[in-house]
């Protein structure tokens, strides 16, 4: 079982969800009506049908591949995106942004306070000047925003 | 002949100060919009609209068929260069275009390929345009529901069998993506499914955030192993335009491709929704069937040539039932179809008659849209280039900006957010393990068309599937549909049985 690891586990998930689509296919949202015809589910069912098929015939055939391995230091950056998602609604999008670079170059990369700046200054300006002067989004201002303006 | 006077006419329209400085804007602000991951033609032809509310109704629309199509062009860079495709027919792009400019180091080349092959899909597009417009759009509707969905289907198995090592994992992520496109709203009932109660799921899972994610984010956690182990490739980079010149070696590997592809995406541009994404998948998917100087997907100029040529081709097709029957080929084409209407035009068989000089002036401007364009991107490639050279130590933290400020400003919420980190770790998960994205992000874009088309033809024939057989245009896709899933199985049978045979 040592050999056990994503590559088989890729088409155990793909055949978990074919079995989910099936079962609340045919359960819930049917697959066929005399008058109507085709229903929700008829082609989602079909294809789960099939990617159920070929996840078995992929789970057969990765015992015979490598295992691929998973730096930690890559998990890093969804640690850190996850971050930036979780802190957006604390104190707002472009303050997380901003807090992420500076963390990110100052403690990761250990890059000199010069270097973080200019380039802290340079990705605030494209984030600013695109996204919210020229295209107006407005980004999320976070919950301790809002407390502050009351 | 009198379709050439015609567009000599268009081009005499078109020659005016503020026209052409509109059609340099457009083509401008086509390229920049192009280039910004997760805002898009559609997106960016809608938020430009009302600036051209102040000109006469030829000024605004060359302004906006010069942005459309520049967009195309813009599509590319961000592909090559980062890995992340500005817009869903950049991904394709992205396949052969990044390994191209950061493996072989040669970023230059690589956005001088999608530029040339962009130029030259789009001419061949427009001089199909002018000559056969009318012609092409009459063709298009004769796809009904059972064409389409057959033609859909070639593109999704084309892809899914001929992309990556393995025909079966192919298939597996092919597969996986039209479920995923099936969670929201049925297409044709309205009926919320396969949302599990989930308000959010209700609206679906949205296509920018979740191709910035498979594409961008992913690349973002495979850079913290690669970011200490730069190769010399990103940084010998030649940071001027003759340094980026293509050899004649390199024309020649990009013209046939180009050509084909010009043919192939002009056609499917004229098909109603098909639009450049479709034309881009099925452009690379036949370059598969021919002869490449370096396999597909590993830097191959015939790649990039072949997905970029096809969707400009596209692009200027999709303006033949834009503008012959008024039916919109595209979102695009819809907010474009709404600009005419906005100034009083109504799109349609009489539109050549009654105002001539507005339809002929519109298509010389794509021709002038497509000379600027051309221009303005190889004089930036440079600039561009300077991109590869700075470290990847600072290319993590600018790129998961601009993920993350992408997929949010799609949505305007952080479900958008959520689900571009969701399929990073997805497309790092697949990718590690060999599975290729690319069949995935083309399933899920056309998966709500293919599903459409299937049950109207269904409900068309009363449950028979007869009607996938029933025209010439079906038997034909249906035969290349066959030969497309059979021919890797033959293959094999024909491989094991020739290593079972003793050699004489």
């Amino acid at each position: 079982m040592s050999k056990f690891g994503s590559k088989q586990l890729i088409p155990l998930g793909t055949s978990a969800l074919a079995v989910i689509w099936i079962v609340a296919g045919l359960k819930k949202y049917g697959f066929w009506e005399s008058v109507k015809g085709p229903t929700p589910a008829f082609v989602p069912t079909i294809i789960a049908w099939l990617m159920l098929a070929v996840s078995i015939l992929a789970f057969a055939q990765s015992f015979k591949e490598a295992k691929p391995d998973y730096p930690p230091a890559n998990w890093m950056a969804v640690l850190a995106g996850f971050s930036i998602f979780a802190c957006s609604f604390l104190i707002g999008m472009l303050p997380s942004l901003a807090v992420y670079v500076i963390v990110w170059l100052r403690v990761i990369e250990k890059t000199p306070w010069k270097t973080t700046l200019i380039t802290f200054a340079v990705i605030m300006a494209i984030v600013y000047g695109t996204f919210v002067l020229w295209l107006g989004v407005l980004f999320p201002q976070g919950l301790l925003f809002d407390l502050i303006l009351g | 002949m009198e379709n050439l006077q015609l567009l000599l006419g268009g081009f005499a329209t078109v020659f005016t100060m503020q026209n052409v400085l509109a059609c340099l804007l457009g083509a401008i602000l086509g390229l920049i919009v192009g280039a910004m991951p997760g805002i898009g033609s559609l997106a960016g032809v809608a938020l430009l609209l009302p600036l051209t509310y102040k000109f006469n109704p030829t000024t605004a629309i060359i302004m906006l068929g010069a942005l459309y199509y520049a967009n195309m062009y813009g599509g590319a860079f961000s592909a090559i260069l980062l890995n992340i495709p500005g817009d869903s027919p950049a991904v394709m792009t992205a396949l052969d275009g990044y390994p191209m400019a950061t493996k072989k180091g040669r970023p230059g080349q690589a956005l001088f390929t999608a530029n040339m092959a962009s130029c030259i899909g789009g001419t061949i597009g427009m001089i199909i345009l002018t000559f056969m417009g009318p012609a092409l759009a009459e063709v298009g509707l004769r796809f009904g529901p059972a064409e389409m969905a057959v033609l859909l289907l070639v593109a999704m198995t084309s892809i899914g069998w001929l992309v990556g090592e393995n025909p079966t994992k192919g298939v597996v992520v092919t597969m996986l993506g039209i479920v995923l496109a099936s969670i929201g709203m049925d297409t044709l009932t309205g009926s919320p499914r396969y949302n599990f109660g989930n308000l959010q799921l209700m609206g679906g899972i949205p296509f920018i955030p979740f191709v910035i994610g498979t594409v961008g984010f992913a690349q973002v956690i495979q850079l913290m192993e690669e970011r200490y182990k730069e190769t010399d490739a990103r940084v010998d980079a030649k940071l001027t335009i003759r340094g980026s010149m293509l050899t004649r070696h390199d024309f020649r590997r990009l013209l046939p491709p180009a050509l084909r592809s010009g043919f192939l995406g002009t056609f499917v541009g004229v098909l109603p929704g098909a639009g450049a994404t479709t034309g881009a998948f099925l452009g690379y998917a036949a370059q598969k069937a021919f002869k490449s100087e370096e396999p597909l997907g590993s830097g191959a100029i015939e790649g990039i040539a072949s997905c970029e040529a096809a969707n400009n081709a596209a692009a200027a097709g999709s303006f033949a039932p834009l503008l012959a029957l008024g039916i919109p080929g595209s979102g695009t084409g819809a907010v474009l179809l709404g600009g005419l209407m906005m100034w009083g035009l109504n799109p349609g068989p009489l539109l050549f008659s009654k105002s001539p000089d507005f339809a002929w002036g519109l298509i010389a401007s794509l021709y002038l849209a497509n000379i600027l364009t051309l221009i303005i991107a190889i004089g930036v490639i440079p600039f561009l280039i300077k991109i590869l050279s700075v470290p990847l130590k600072y290319m993590v933290p600018c790129i998961t900006v601009v993920c993350i400020v992408g997929s949010y400003s799609t949505s305007n919420s952080m479900y958008g957010v959520l689900v571009m980190l969701l399929s990073g770790v997805l497309g790092y998960i697949l990718n590690k393990n060999k599975y290729s994205t690319a069949p995935m992000l083309l399933s899920f874009v056309l998966a709500p068309m293919l599903e459409s088309n299937i049950r109207k033809a269904f409900i068309a024939s009363r449950g028979s599937v007869a009607i996938f057989f029933s025209s010439a245009i079906c038997q034909v896709l249906m035969l290349v549909f066959f030969v497309i899933i059979f021919t890797p199985v033959f293959k094999a049978i024909l491989k094991k049985f020739k290593k079972g045979k003793p050699t004489a």
